[in-house]
């Protein structure tokens, strides 16, 4: 029998009836037409799926959507502000951390909500933190590198941002 | 002495990154069509059977359910990559009278939904009657051995012999032998993007266009043409973004053939994705092999004869894999001067799913005994594992009798400077901590036609517009490694112009000339020379014009650049691009400017006109209580020629020393009765990023002659050396020696013991 | 200079070890059976080829060839 969902996605409010067995990335991916979050596994293991769950880094993959009732999901096409890329976007172009780009909107999503948490983490860190996400192009350093630049640009946005608002 | 360019050589962001970083760049995966039904497979369980018969009546009566397809059913068209030598055109389209390894598909059927398909799947009855199987090399050729494929007899698929100089009497007077045999385990190149295909059959005009994710359009035309008998030329193959190939992606698979065989039946777009189960156990991996090394050297380390014997485990079909087989015979001897050489590869037919062309091709195995073997002997003769190979490192112009040249060969200056480099940054070493070093060599794209085209290896076409912006078309492909962006560099700077003004128009094969694909590190050399050739030819339009205008003395020489066609030594006498490009439109009766570039490479020897080449290092600590290896830092001096795209080549490297450390700390592929064991990331382990080292890459500027502006492969190379250097730091640690490429802590373990049970037995022998 | 022609094509070679090299390249059948009239198996010779140093299956064939190979004095 199929239910009531109620779930914000990348700002916009959606009431939808689904039937209780479908998962999260199936309602971002198939119902809402949101093609940039992907599927590498069947077994929850490559983090390629990752979405923003009331700010945290969500496996969309391994949630039932019911369990997001109420929520708010933020995807990689929740990021950009119109035709400007977000912070963390431009740095994984500016340090080429992504090469077929499969699992990269998995690792902005997993970056986004690692720097909402933690603005300045140590590489230690980063790695700690984006351990889950499997990539097979890049050997992952120059994702972190890409990390560790992003978390300077958001930095540097919000300390110009507090410069405008004194 | 590098020349100084506008365009390449800059670090440039990829061309696809707006894209491919907000969710936009659409990979077949995440198309959709209207009226489309989803496709699934039903698969052998059996890795030998006849197939007796199949009843789909009661799948037919589930709703939703629009068509199946048995192999009674397919037009009966045999494919293969070695389309030269038709016998090993061995793949159908669904199995007609009997499955070869456990996944060989028998049925295909297409739905309104994935569910309903799947669950018809389990509607179809067939019955099987199992066969003997055969699963190991050695097995295979026994005169008594279940054949796999009735035309070849004792499965033996494919053999390459190589020799030159005089073996045995080298090796009888040489001054030390070693002889070492290795079994390596086979490898998975895990695409995040699994196989998959969307079919669209045109009913009116009997065409088929096909969406794949694919290495090689052209591949999958011919492929596509072959297995349904059609006309290469009503096959129209596009290719969207990619989400990973490695190799494995060249040929042409179930998923694109039963997509477009339901499409044709149902008269409706049918889309087919593989789960990651079927991606594992019935896609194509790096084979297995069993390999013997045999090494002659003088006493002061000079090589003077080699031997290697390779046995491989080719599984079901052949694909590439009889061209890993002869390549595993020619990178074997890079990047040294070897003046004896024998090699013998027999690939076998087994009832497991099948090898073929993954990323490194036969340098990888190759490189794991040569390397491996080599640090050994050097030890044994007490010379220094980096002097040994600065010794026997070939030289710019060595030929390797019947087989190759290199032309720009920087092998010796890499091993100087890694030597420097290395005393540099590891100065001192902890307990248990070692380095390891191998050298390398690969190729810049392949000569020898196993494809049997007709066609150019690579061609391209530029068409200019009246505002100077530009249509650059090609089929060569964009899998990740970044040729988008370096096709746009190169004609960018061939035309004097930026990326910018270039709209790429790339992997489809109805609007293309030929490319080959991308496999083998060809795309930057070949298309890259088929692009700056196209582009060459506009340039020289605007520059007669220029010449004309300018009316300068004949000597003077013209060039393009930052969009003005100009005196190379008095750069302010010059015209705009903008205004060359239209008075050349004007000058043609109005028809837009057009080059159209070709390259196929002639007389450079039988495996490729150029070779990237260096040395790697890694720096490790063995944990002796748990066998655990750490990887603490690696280094790679390259010659890679001109490097087009610094961040490219730089990501491509990396990607590369990541599968390669997999190759020699984690991933296997054990199967049991023709059954891979572990199907899934869970069991099938990659490295992650709390595994990786940095990893300093130090280029050493070559210019290759046979390369756009001296470019030539970069960092495919960079694969094959990785594990033997890893597995030679554990030998410099703790000196334990390894005949097997994963190294895993018991494995270690157990070589840490019997390295100090032979110690102990060495100090005995001597009192 | 003595060459010596392939019984089962128009191969010639210089020796019998390059001819017998030939040979076992080939995979139509017709070179194949005519070994087995030899009362040698390609199989064995291969897995022999492979599995030990040295050209141990080219040399067996090569000694067979010796006796069966016709000498061509002239090309």
């Amino acid at each position: 029998m199929k239910q009531q969902l109620n779930i914000v996605v990348n700002g916009e409010a959606y009431d939808l009836f689904i039937e209780p067995k479908t998962l999260l990335v199936q309602v971002i991916r198939d119902m809402l037409g949101l093609k940039g979050t992907h599927q590498a596994c069947d077994s929850s293991s490559c983090a390629a799926c990752t979405v923003v769950l009331d700010g945290k880094a969500v496996k969309s993959c391994s949630i039932l959507a019911l369990q997001a009732n109420g929520k708010s999901v933020v995807t990689v096409e929740g990021l950009a502000q119109g035709t400007k890329l977000h912070p963390i976007q431009q740095a994984f172009i500016d340090n080429w951390a992504f090469q077929c780009g499969f699992c990269t909107s998995g690792q902005i999503m997993g970056a986004k909500a690692l720097l909402d948490e933690n603005p300045n983490p140590t590489r230690e860190e980063i790695q700690e933190a984006m351990d889950g996400h499997l990539c097979r192009c890049t050997g992952f350093n120059m994702i972190n590198e890409a990390i560790r630049d992003a978390a300077k640009r958001l930095q540097e946005q919000k300390a110009a941002e507090s410069g405008r608002v004194a | 002495m590098m020349k100084e360019y506008s365009v390449i050589g800059k670090p440039t962001p990829n061309v696809d990154g707006p894209a491919k970083v907000t969710g936009e760049a659409a990979y077949t995966i995440d198309m959709t069509l209207p009226n489309m039904l989803y496709g699934k497979l039903l698969r052998s369980p059996y890795p030998h059977a006849k197939i007796i018969s199949i009843d789909i009546s009661k799948a037919e009566a589930l709703p939703g359910v629009k068509a199946i397809i048995t192999g009674k059913d397919t037009p009966g068209g045999r494919y293969g990559l070695w389309r030269r030598f038709r016998e090993l055109s061995d793949q159908e389209c669904l199995a007609t009278t009997k499955v070869r390894y456990i996944g060989d598909p028998v049925a295909a059927l297409a739905a309104t939904t994935e569910e309903i398909a799947e669950k018809a799947l389990d509607l179809i009855e067939v019955e099987y009657e199992p066969l003997p199987a055969v699963f190991d090399p050695i097995e295979a050729m026994k005169e008594d051995a279940p054949t796999v494929h009735d035309e070849f007899p004792s499965n033996i698929n494919a053999t390459r012999h190589i020799e030159w100089g005089d073996v045995d009497e080298a090796f009888a007077k040489a001054d030390y032998v070693r002889e070492d045999r290795y079994v390596l385990s086979p490898a998975h190149p895990t695409a995040m993007e699994v196989h998959n295909s969307l079919a669209s059959f045109d009913k009116g005009t009997g065409r088929l266009t096909v969406w794949s994710s694919t290495q090689s359009p052209y591949f999958l035309q011919q492929g596509l043409a072959d297995a349904l008998k059609m006309r290469e030329g009503d096959i129209r193959v596009i290719k969207p973004h990619v989400g990973g190939g490695y190799g494995g992606k060249n040929s042409t698979m179930p998923d694109s053939i039963s997509a477009a065989l339901l499409s044709m039946k149902t008269g409706r777009p049918v889309k087919v994705v593989f789960n990651r189960d079927e991606e594992f156990t019935a896609t194509e991996h790096r084979t297995g092999q069993h390999m013997a090394i045999k090494i002659g050297l003088k006493k002061d380390g000079t090589i003077v004869a080699l031997e290697i014997k390779a046995l491989t485990n080719g599984g079901a079909f052949t694909a590439l894999g009889a061209t890993t087989l002869y390549l595993t015979g020619t990178f074997g001897t890079m990047p040294y001067k070897i003046p004896s050489y024998r090699y013998d590869g027999v690939r076998t037919y087994t009832n497991t799913v099948w090898g073929t062309s993954i990323r490194g091709f036969g340098a990888v195995p190759a490189k794991f005994i040569t390397e491996t073997q080599l640090d050994r002997a050097a030890h044994d003769l007490g010379i220094d594992p980096l002097d040994i190979r600065i010794k026997n490192a070939v030289e710019p112009g060595y030929e390797a009798p019947g087989q190759y040249t290199f032309e720009s060969c920087a092998i010796k200056p890499c091993l100087e400077k890694m030597k420097e480099r290395a005393k540099e940054k590891w100065p001192k070493l902890q307990k248990d901590e070692g380095i390891g070093y191998a050298a390398f060599a690969y190729m810049s794209g392949g000569i020898f036609n196993w494809i049997d085209t007709p066609y150019a290896y690579s061609s391209a076409h530029v068409k200019v517009n009246i505002d100077g912006t530009v249509d650059l078309y090609t089929q060569a492909s964009d899998i990740g490694q970044g040729h988008n962006t370096v096709a746009a560099m190169i004609c960018a700077e061939e035309l004097g112009i930026g990326i910018k003004d270039i709209r790429l128009h790339l992997g489809d094969t109805a609007h293309t000339y030929t490319d080959l694909g991308a496999w083998g590190s060809r795309e930057t050399l070949m298309n890259g020379n088929a692009i700056k050739d196209a582009a060459a030819q506009v340039k020289n339009k605007l520059i007669e014009i220029a010449r004309l205008k300018l009316g300068e003395n004949i000597a003077y020489d013209l060039v393009a650049k930052n969009h003005r066609v100009y005196l190379e030594l008095r750069p302010e006498r010059g015209l705009s691009y903008y205004d060359l490009v239209k008075d050349a439109i004007k000058a043609n009766d109005g028809v837009p400017l057009t080059g159209v570039g070709h390259y196929t490479p002639h007389n450079k020897g039988m495996i490729s006109p150029a070779y990237g080449m260096g040395v790697l290092a890694i720096k490790v600590k063995v944990d002796r209580e748990t066998g655990h290896v750490d990887a603490k830092d690696v280094l790679v001096v390259h010659d890679c020629g001109q490097v087009i795209n610094p961040l490219g080549a730089r990501g491509q490297v990396e990607g590369s020393v990541h599968m390669g450390l997999g190759y020699g700390m984690c991933e296997e592929m054990p199967m049991d009765q023709g059954m891979v064991l572990n199907p899934e990331f869970v069991d099938y382990k990659i490295l992650r990023t709390r595994d990786m080292p940095e990893i300093e890459i130090i280029d050493v500027p070559t210019y290759e002659p046979n390369g756009p502006f001296g470019a030539k492969e970069a960092a495919e190379a960079t694969i094959a050396p990785t594990a033997p250097a890893f597995a030679n730091a554990v030998y410099a640690a703790v000196g334990a020696e390894f005949y097997s490429n994963v190294l895993k802590p018991e494995k270690v373990l157990k070589a840490i013991r019997e390295a100090e049970a032979k110690q102990k037995a060495n100090s005995k022998a001597k009192k | 200079m003595a060459y010596y022609r392939c019984p089962m094509c128009r191969k010639i070679c210089p020796d019998h070890l390059d001819l017998a090299r030939h040979y076992l390249g080939q995979t139509d059948k017709k070179h194949k059976d005519w070994l087995k009239t030899q009362g040698l198996s390609y199989a064995k010779l291969i897995t022999d080829q492979i599995t030990e140093f040295g050209n141990k299956g080219y040399q067996a064939l090569a000694d067979v060839l010796k006796k069966e190979a016709p000498e061509v004095k002239e090309i």
